[in-house]
């Protein structure tokens, strides 16, 4: 069982590798420490390994090398339960992924009555709960089909918070949006990342990174070059020759 | 899209063509003089022909008000007939065993129906087992375990490359004799371990058509493989693999007229029955056909019921 872990690292990454079956070397000696509480974006051109980096927090990608602590648990322990460790760790990817075949509030319920095995009365509550933090009250019985893109991510954010994360990683929530929803989502992520939500969110928004970031990390190829803090990166002086270009060329 | 012009005269065409189509068969028919003989047909449908009430042994015979009582010289309990319809012994008579004491007139199921029923039975059987065989050999086909793949794969392999009806004879031919199975049971296990390698493939390419997101988002909530599996994927998979389905378990009904070979009374084996008794050969068969079409098109209007019932979330 996890032992009562009471340390302000949230993730202790340490010299990460990932190559893929097909020898596509994804990750290199990638290292960082997350706090408690901290909200880190990570930005970088595509096929940078940030997503694959993000998915390896929650080990939806197995690492080659390296080693990951989560909340004060190595991920690779053979005692570690990987199951268990998720519970504590919501993700919100870019495709949404709801459950077609469950209405909003069952996509919420699912997680909590089928895992945590709590009675269908509390996690109803409880999914409203979520449901009208993020602004869906009125569409708690509708299939996830009728709602906008907008809308739907919210529920992912809402389902994902169901089970009482620690920690939320987001895997860039807003790039399948049209522009319009964009705001709807970001504004739901920001109240989450004012209650002291740790969230590690890797996304193309940087008004969103210089805005709500506490650090900012940016990886290219594999490789994480600059971790620093947001003024810092959008500053006048961003002293790293490719960040100044990766930046020159989206903004 | 625009309507089709002139509905009404199409559906016209239609039924002209319909009505054109058995009047062809009529007369080709005709041209080999075949004397069509509707009504040889209907006694193996309904059997209405009355019952024969024999004496068990030796006795007399004592009338009163349309009851018949048999009193037996040997001692056995007295047999009182009140229902009969037509009595064919009078009052005092002596009677010997196997003697014809009455007739009751009565309504049966004819051959044709009791073999209907077998074919119902033996179908709704291997359904089950079938899904039952499918769904597990499609889940070991997924798995990256390459144990209980190349099992999954050699099954649907082996029963795929070989005819039903030789999997027939050799379930009930060897497996049959090793394990002392009856030929019903023999039947059932051919069909299902058949069917269910369709099934197999059916649902296997129904969840590999699921997005994996579907999954991820599953494992990133914390469910296990077998949770998520039963919760999140085989829901989905499911109402995705009616329709190919339908047509599997139409198959199913259908192929269940081999189970004849190994002398099971089904539909089929009942129809050759009564074709020999009857003679009525072409109305035998086409009879045969329409009971078939019954099984088939019930299952089917049954699936497509909840096709739509499941539609209704997207």
């Amino acid at each position: 069982m996890t032992k009562p872990y009471t340390g302000n690292d949230m993730v202790v990454a340490t010299e990460i590798d990932k190559i893929y079956s097909n020898h596509c070397h994804a990750l290199k000696k990638v290292t960082t420490t997350i706090k408690r509480g901290e909200v880190v974006v990570i930005i970088g051109p595509s096929g940078s390994g940030k997503s694959t980096f993000l998915r390896t927090l929650n080990q939806l990608e197995t690492i080659t090398d390296g080693s990951i602590m989560i909340d004060g648990v190595n991920m690779y322990d053979d005692s570690t339960n990987i199951n268990k460790l998720r519970e504590n760790v919501g993700m919100v990817f870019q495709s949404f992924n709801l459950f077609p075949h469950l209405t909003v509030k069952e996509n919420v319920m699912l997680a909590p009555l089928k895992v945590s095995k709590l009675s269908k009365s509390e996690v109803d509550t409880a999914a409203k709960d979520l449901l009208k933090r993020v602004g869906l009250s009125e569409k708690v019985d509708v299939y996830p089909a009728h709602l906008s893109g907008g809308q739907q991510q919210r529920v992912a954010i809402a389902r994902a918070l169901a089970m009482k994360p620690d920690m939320m990683l987001f895997d860039e929530p807003t790039s399948a949006l049209d522009p319009e929803m964009v705001g709807e989502v970001l504004d739901v992520m920001k109240s989450l990342a004012a209650e002291g939500m740790t969230m590690i969110v890797v996304t193309h928004e940087m008004g969103f990174a210089n805005e709500v970031a506490d650090r900012v990390l940016f990886m290219e190829d594999g490789s994480l070059l600059v971790d620093d803090i947001p003024e810092n990166i959008f500053g006048e002086v961003a002293n790293h020759p490719r960040l100044q270009k990766f930046l020159s060329n989206i903004l | 899209m625009k309507e089709q012009p002139h509905r009404l005269k199409w559906h016209l065409l239609f039924v002209i063509t319909i009505f054109a189509m058995a009047a062809g068969i009529y007369s080709a028919s005709q041209t080999i003089n075949y004397n069509w003989q509707w009504h040889r047909v209907l006694p193996y449908i309904v059997d209405t022909s009355p019952v024969d009430i024999i004496a068990r042994s030796d006795g007399s015979a004592s009338l009163n008000n349309n009851s018949l009582t048999i009193v037996y010289d040997n001692g056995d309990p007295d047999r009182v007939i009140s229902n009969a319809d037509t009595i064919l012994v009078s009052d005092g008579d002596i009677i010997f065993a196997g003697d014809l004491l009455a007739r009751q007139e009565s309504v049966r199921m004819g051959v044709l129906i009791h073999g209907l029923l077998t074919t119902l039975e033996i179908s709704i059987i291997s359904l089950v087992f079938s899904l039952i065989i499918g769904l597990i050999s499609a889940l070991m086909r997924i798995s990256t375990n390459p144990f209980s793949k190349n099992l999954s794969l050699l099954y649907v392999e082996i029963i795929r490359g070989t005819p039903l009806l030789v999997q027939i004879f050799i379930v009930y031919f060897f497996l049959g004799t090793v394990f002392d199975l009856e030929r019903f049971t023999a039947g059932v296990v051919a069909l299902s371990v058949f069917t269910g390698a369709y099934v197999a493939e059916i649902i296997r390419s129904g969840i590999q058509s699921i997005s994996p997101g579907q999954m991820e988002a599953a494992r990133s909530l914390g469910m296990t493989y077998p949770k998520a599996m039963a919760y999140v994927i085989l829901p989905q998979a499911f109402k995705r693999t009616l329709p190919p389905m339908a047509s599997q378990l139409i198959n199913l009904i259908k192929d269940s007229s081999l189970v004849s070979v190994i002398s099971i009374t089904d539909l089929t084996k009942a129809g050759r029955e009564v074709v020999s008794g009857s003679f009525a050969t072409f109305e035998v068969w086409f009879t045969v056909a329409a009971l078939y079409l019954v099984l088939t098109s019930t299952l089917s209007w049954a699936i497509q019921r909840i096709e739509k019932r499941l539609a209704s979330n997207d």
